[in-house]
């Protein structure tokens, strides 16, 4: 059966009028970046921005602080730093969550294992993972995929779905799993608005182009950093 | 057909007005914010379209069997809505309550496509879809159903719903719920809720949302809603959002070369310089001054980060490959003079922003046939209006205190009044009055008043002149715009005091107006430098909300649920 609603063609006046026609004031969108400032941790340019725009953040400014310096622990690649700051934040986030502690560990021997410090690495992943893994399948194929980081040395010969455990993302990975459970401790929100927006923004039009041809939006540099006219 | 006016889905309780279908009270939709569509919403069953065995009672609501009974499997007695339903509210619900002669009421409850025969039950064609009383099974055009449910009847209430964004029916019995069942229902006709009854003596009694429902449909449309968020929250982000549309070779989407997945980075790398580029809009330097320090310490950390993303050139310009290139100083001036100049109008120092403004960006003033400069001297002509409504206030005031303090010397008033206002305003045209004929020899030295009534005097007229002068200048104007912004200037000399006077004089005359012509002149000056009047984020908001509306005029049910509103603004 033919689908009943045909594929239309949206005139740019219309869309340009429609665009026109959205309510949304610049205290709205003022919140959504404070949201972006506070979640990910910008905690000068959340302070100038709460002065400069007069808006008011649901935290205190201290709290983004002690999330960030967990998460530079974590981007520089001391998790023990990182642990230990977490569990001064609050002992339960650790407790309470069996998978982020087990990826804390994984990074830990990641680390280990970047420095070259074999000896250590075994003895840590017997000591520390091994039991962890009996647990669940899940945490042992990680940790097997994490040993085998051991096979190789740091060369090209390396399967990129073993190396990628070596990269910076990785560490991005764990350092946001980690910011995610300190905020829902906080009973605070986790998800950044803005990304959300992206992603409503990304299905929306995706989704519409099924239905109807129309002015897309992109978010190339040239149109973000707003030198296009 | 459906001769019924349309209605909007808001609610009147009163259920017996039969002339005009009353609307659900509490429609089990969630509406889609659109200033130009009604969302029109089945209210009762159509006169006209259902069976002739059927006795319809007058509000509409109730349809009972008359007649023969009808023969097994293969003659019905249907009916259905006035309206289709509209699939922009997400899910839709309604409840039919039971009466027969038994447990097993030869009635089936489901929904119906416009054409589909007054004679056969729902779920037996084409187009139709039912849920059965006497076998509980479930139908969508077929002969012989599927088991589905309990059987229903006498005094059951059946409930009957479907989610648009997954053309998915569902039933309940007394409030519990049943379960989804069908495929593609609604998603090549519209669709009706329908109902088919085949006994003497059988009849149903239908609550289009004009009562209470038994089922709790507000949890259940809220639990869909999350999930139907949940999952385009779980889908991978469109790589081609992230490319110039110059990159990509203009032919059709499905040709397109596979993009790699964006990665979190990439997307979180858009979403700063979104940020950053907002800040620079609206001069806010020291968030963007720390902003900036922070995202560049972060980035120095991981220094193997794709080379790509590499940018801090970039990121230190903010200003893209197609401008002239500014340096940073040469940048962080722009935004500190466009701060300057907006703070200037918001603090209705029109001069200052005048003087700035043709300093740095002359041509934001000319652009247009010179509107802004026009708006701007407008504004200025109104502040000075306002310095002296403000002083004359005062000089009331002052008359109003000094006249009572005479009043004492010499007792006792005559005064006409009876009110207090009555008495404040004589005393005051009394003050006036002595005022202008006040012998300054009667008093030693200066009074306060007298002070006062020659500012008033000095504000007004330099006022007058200046709006005297602003008519010269353009009253040979053939713009209609300019000429309009005058006429609404001009308009706040029709009274005495223009912040209280309300109406649109107070729109042109209060804090927001400067507010606003401080924006307009931020934007005139970013479109003269040949930049974007609004930030890409904004518009970034602007573009999804209208994609969300179109969803919903595409009938596509899933848009309903994505509520930018709830979702980003509110929480």
């Amino acid at each position: 059966m033919p689908p009943a609603y045909p594929n239309v063609q949206i005139h740019k006046e219309e869309w340009d009028r429609r665009l026109h026609d959205v309510q949304i004031s610049k205290s709205d969108l003022n919140r959504l970046i404070m949201d972006y400032l506070v979640i990910e941790g910008y905690k000068s340019a959340a302070e100038e921005f709460a002065q400069e725009a007069s808006v008011v953040p649901e935290v205190d400014f201290e709290s983004i602080e002690s999330r960030m310096k967990v998460r530079e622990a974590l981007q520089r690649g001391d998790v023990e730093g990182a642990i230990v700051r977490v569990n001064e934040l609050n002992p339960e986030i650790l407790d309470n969550n069996r998978a982020l502690f087990f990826h804390l560990q994984q990074q830990r021997l990641i680390e280990y294992i970047r420095q070259g410090r074999v000896a250590e690495a075994l003895q840590f992943a017997q000591d520390e993972l091994a039991q962890l893994g009996e647990h669940s399948p899940e945490f042992l194929s990680e940790l097997e995929r994490t040993m085998s980081l051991l096979a190789f040395d740091h060369s090209s010969s390396m399967p990129s779905s073993i190396g990628d455990l070596l990269s910076p993302a990785q560490r991005m990975k764990t350092a946001g799993e980690v910011n995610a459970a300190i905020l829902e401790s906080l009973s605070q929100g986790k998800e950044v608005k803005l990304v959300q927006l992206v992603k409503l923004l990304s299905w929306g039009q995706s989704t519409l182009q099924e239905h109807a041809s129309f002015p897309k939006m992109t978010l190339d540099d040239e149109t973000v950093l707003g030198s296009s006219p | 057909m459906n001769t019924e006016a349309g209605t909007k889905p808001t609610l009147s309780d009163n259920e017996e007005d039969s002339s005009v279908s009353p609307p659900p009270s509490r429609p089990a939709v969630i509406s889609i914010a659109s200033p130009d569509e009604v969302m029109k919403l089945p209210t009762r069953w159509s006169y006209e379209s259902r069976s002739s065995l059927l006795s319809l009672s007058e509000n509409g609501r109730e349809l009972s069997f008359q007649g023969q009974n009808c023969n097994g499997d293969r003659d019905a007695a249907a009916a259905r809505s006035i309206q289709p339903i509209p699939p922009a509210c997400g899910i839709y619900y309604y409840e039919v309550e039971i009466h027969s002669k038994g447990q097993k009421a030869h009635i089936s409850v489901g929904f119906a496509g416009p054409d589909v025969k007054p004679s056969r039950l729902p779920g037996w064609e084409p187009s139709s879809w039912g849920y059965h009383g006497d076998d509980g099974c479930s139908f969508a055009a077929e002969r012989h159903g599927t088991p589905y449910g309990p059987t229903f009847g006498l005094g059951d209430v059946v409930g009957c719903g479907i989610d648009f964004s997954t053309n998915r029916a569902f039933f309940t019995k007394n409030g519990t719920y049943l379960g989804s069942v069908f495929e593609n229902v609604g998603k090549y006709t519209p669709i009706h809720p329908a109902v088919g009854l085949q006994h003497v003596g059988e009849s149903v009694k239908v609550n289009f949302g004009h009562e209470k429902f038994l089922f709790d449909i507000d949890y259940y449309v809220l639990q869909e809603r999350q999930k139907t968020w949940a999952r385009i929250m779980s889908r991978p982000l469109d790589p081609t959002l992230f490319r110039s549309p110059a990159m990509s070779d203009g032919t059709a989407g499905d040709v397109e070369p596979l993009l790699p997945e964006v990665s979190e980075e990439q997307s979180k790398h858009t979403i700063n310089k979104l940020v950053l580029s907002y800040l620079a809009h609206h001069g806010y330097v020291k968030t963007m001054k720390a902003f900036q320090n922070q995202t560049r310490n972060t980035s120095e950390e991981t220094p193997s980060s794709p080379p790509s993303f590499d940018d801090d050139v970039e990121m230190d310009g903010i200003i893209g490959p197609s401008t002239p290139p500014l340096s940073t100083n040469a940048f962080e001036a722009d935004i500190e003079s466009r701060t300057q100049i907006v703070n200037c109008v918001l603090a209705g120092d029109i001069d200052a922003a005048l003087a700035k403004t043709r300093q740095h960006y002359p041509s934001a003033l000319d652009a247009e046939e010179g509107v802004m400069f026009v708006k701007l001297r407008c504004r200025k002509f109104v502040e000075l209006v306002l310095e002296s409504a403000e002083l004359e206030k005062k000089m009331k005031a002052v008359a109003s205190k000094e006249a009572s303090k005479e009043e004492d010397h010499m007792g006792m008033m005559d005064v006409d009044g009876d009110g207090d206002s009555m008495v404040s305003e004589s005393v005051i045209a009394n003050g006036s009055a002595r005022m202008s004929g006040y012998d300054p020899e009667r008093s030693s030295g200066i009074t306060e008043l007298q002070v006062v009534t020659r500012q008033y005097e000095a504000a007004l007229n330099s006022a007058l002149a200046y709006g005297q002068s602003l008519d010269n200048d353009f009253k040979i104007t053939h713009n209609l715009a300019i000429k309009n912004i005058f006429t609404q200037t001009f308009a706040i000399l029709s009274v005495s005091d223009p912040l209280s006077a309300g109406g649109s004089i107070t729109e042109v005359a209060g804090y927001n107006a400067r507010v606003q012509l401080a924006n307009e002149l931020n934007q005139a000056i970013l479109r003269s430098q040949g930049r974007p009047s609004n930030p890409a984020l904004e518009m970034m908001y602007r573009q999804t909300a209208v994609c969300l509306l179109h969803l919903g005029l595409s009938q596509v049910g899933a848009a309903a649920f994505a509520n930018m509103q709830k979702e980003l603004l509110d929480a």
